[in-house]
């Protein structure tokens, strides 16, 4: 079987962002993302342990019998949670500070039970490898902007960087970061949803088609 | 085509010779004793205040339809003055010691966000004008502290020194304060710290009193609302009369019953619904603001208009014609 990687890649990144196209992993998304750096950190830490378990849970995958396979996947992924907590305490205490609650709580988070349970327990090492690395990238990019924006308008800041002394409070506030979140969810659906209607056209042109028709 | 003889036309056929823009003109006019006093007790900036907000409201509206595609005649032709009722009632509902730029973001948010984005007039889930001023209170009022004491009649007392009104001292339940103001002063605003436009009572009923008569709102919702806040009130603290007075002329209950609660698009279909959703606006607003010593009218209503989709969903109008049919007695 050949692994399509260009497909894992747009997959992960844009078509199935587990963030903004999936609503995975919303608890860390809303409470984390009132700074840039916060996403940066919460997304390398998911990025790790997404690219190990991907990694075990493949090769384990014809071992694990299906009716167990949630507490092997959880025991997995706990395993790697506490390493990179042990890892980020001795190496980064301010993220380790900042993170607080949320870095155990990745052992529940839904992006990485979804990808061993959908893609890692049926594929290859390699291509679970792409798959947790690219899903991670998601993530990481979907909330670095998200804190960006939030950090911009909420602190008058970006990555801890003063930039003007001006703020509007809404948006560092719980209630800024469910707004936030909709309306990046809401652009991200219209970018995706025009350039695919772009191509489609440019498609049935070339097949000479009428697709106005057809709508 | 009007030399049409057979006319095809969808559902509302009954037609009201009310507007959607003459309705709204009427609301504004019936804002208008409002604003004036506001701009009487608290002077020039209330006024700058005013119109910032005001004219942020409709440019941000005709920008968004100008994005849309719309042609500027067109969107000049259907403009209802919704967006300048929204506007006025941001300005109003916040202070004269905000920062110049808070009534512009809080215009805007209402409108593109809450009305425009959601369809335009009569579409949107919530009230635009309870939502800016929420989005201004939660953006600067670090920035702002206290409320500021009108230039007439100054009276010491009529600003506690951290709350918002009179009722954070009035609710402290281990020493309550009463307020050296009387109750006259409440129903003027004569020396009472607050929002611009919903300090002087008596303006506010006033036009209230202006809709009811030409039909535009039902008295009696309003009405229910303010009483059950007073007499909720009452009950918190003991059955206490002297708190009914106070409790209903003081903060922004009077603008926020006549004309945020009120507005046609945020509140239920039937009668029995309207009273559902205003016996709950009262009891939200008593109970929260004994428990919290802020001013919650506005946060009151926003949680009420999320829940009209659900009072209309369980509370369902007559059809016409319709009977109950009486149950015979001892049926089970």
């Amino acid at each position: 079987m050949k692994t399509n990687f260009k497909k894992i890649a747009t997959d992960g990144v844009i078509t199935q962002n587990p963030t903004l196209k999936l609503v995975l992993g919303t608890c860390p998304t809303l409470a984390l993302t009132t700074m840039a750096m916060n996403g940066i950190y919460m997304g390398l830490a998911v990025t790790f342990v997404l690219i190990c378990s991907n990694v075990l849970i493949s090769l384990l995958r014809k071992l694990i019998p299906s009716q167990v396979r949630i507490p092997a996947f959880v025991l997995i992924i706990a395993t790697f949670v506490t390493l990179v907590r042990l890892l980020l305490d001795k190496l980064l205490p301010d993220a380790y500070e900042v993170l607080g609650l949320y870095l155990p709580l990745i052992v529940v988070n839904c992006i990485i039970l979804a990808r061993a349970e959908s893609f890692a327990s049926k594929n290859g090492v390699i291509a679970s490898a792409t798959d947790g690395l690219f899903m991670g990238i998601g993530f990481t990019l979907a909330l670095t902007l998200m804190g960006a924006f939030r950090e911009i308008l909420g602190a008058g800041a970006v990555f801890g960087i003063t930039l003007w002394n001006f703020q509007i409070g809404f948006f560092s506030s719980s209630a800024g970061s469910f707004f936030t979140y909709a309306l990046f969810i809401a652009i991200f659906s219209l970018v995706s949803s025009t350039i695919s209607k772009s191509k489609r056209k440019k498609l049935s042109r070339l097949n000479g088609e009428n697709l106005t028709a057809e709508v | 085509m009007a030399d049409r003889l057979l006319k095809f036309s969808s559902s509302p056929h009954v037609k009201s010779p009310k507007t959607t823009r003459q309705i709204m003109i009427h609301v504004c006019i019936a804002l208008m004793p409002a604003v004036i006093m506001g701009i009487v007790l608290f002077g020039g900036m209330a006024a700058l205040i005013l119109s910032l907000s005001l004219v942020s409201a409709v440019a941000s509206e005709f920008v968004y339809l100008l994005i849309c595609k719309k042609s500027f005649r067109q969107i000049a032709r259907e403009f209802d003055f919704t967006s300048c009722v929204t506007g006025l009632l941001v300005g109003m509902s916040i202070g004269v010691n905000y920062p110049w730029y808070a009534p512009i973001f809080g215009s805007v948010f209402a409108i593109i966000v809450v009305k425009m984005i959601f369809g335009g007039t009569g579409k949107n889930l919530v009230n635009p004008a309870v939502t800016g001023r929420i989005f201004i209170f939660m953006s600067f009022q670090a920035m702002v502290g206290a409320w500021v004491i009108p230039n007439i009649n100054s009276i010491t007392g009529g600003q506690i020194n951290s709350g918002a009104t009179i009722l954070g001292g009035l609710l402290d339940a281990k020493n309550p304060t009463f307020p050296t103001l009387s109750n006259w002063d409440l129903l003027l605003g004569t020396g009472l710290a607050g929002c611009i436009g919903e300090t002087c009572k008596l303006a506010l009923i006033l036009g209230g009193i202006y809709l009811a008569v030409l039909g535009i709102i039902n008295i009696g919702y309003p009405v229910i609302y303010v009483a059950v806040t007073g007499l909720f009130t009452v009950a918190l603290n003991g059955f206490n009369f002297g708190y009914f007075l106070p409790a209903i002329l003081s903060g922004g209950l009077m603008l926020g019953a006549i004309f945020m609660a009120t507005d046609y698009t945020t509140t239920p279909n039937t009668t029995l619904g309207n009273i559902i959703y205003f016996v709950m606006l009262g009891l939200i607003t008593a109970g929260l603001r004994q428990a919290t010593h802020m001013e919650v009218v506005s946060f009151a209503i926003l949680f009420m208009n999320l829940f009209v989709p659900l009072i209309d969903k369980f509370v369902l109008p007559n059809p016409f014609g319709y009977k109950k049919i009486k149950k015979a007695k001892g049926a089970k």
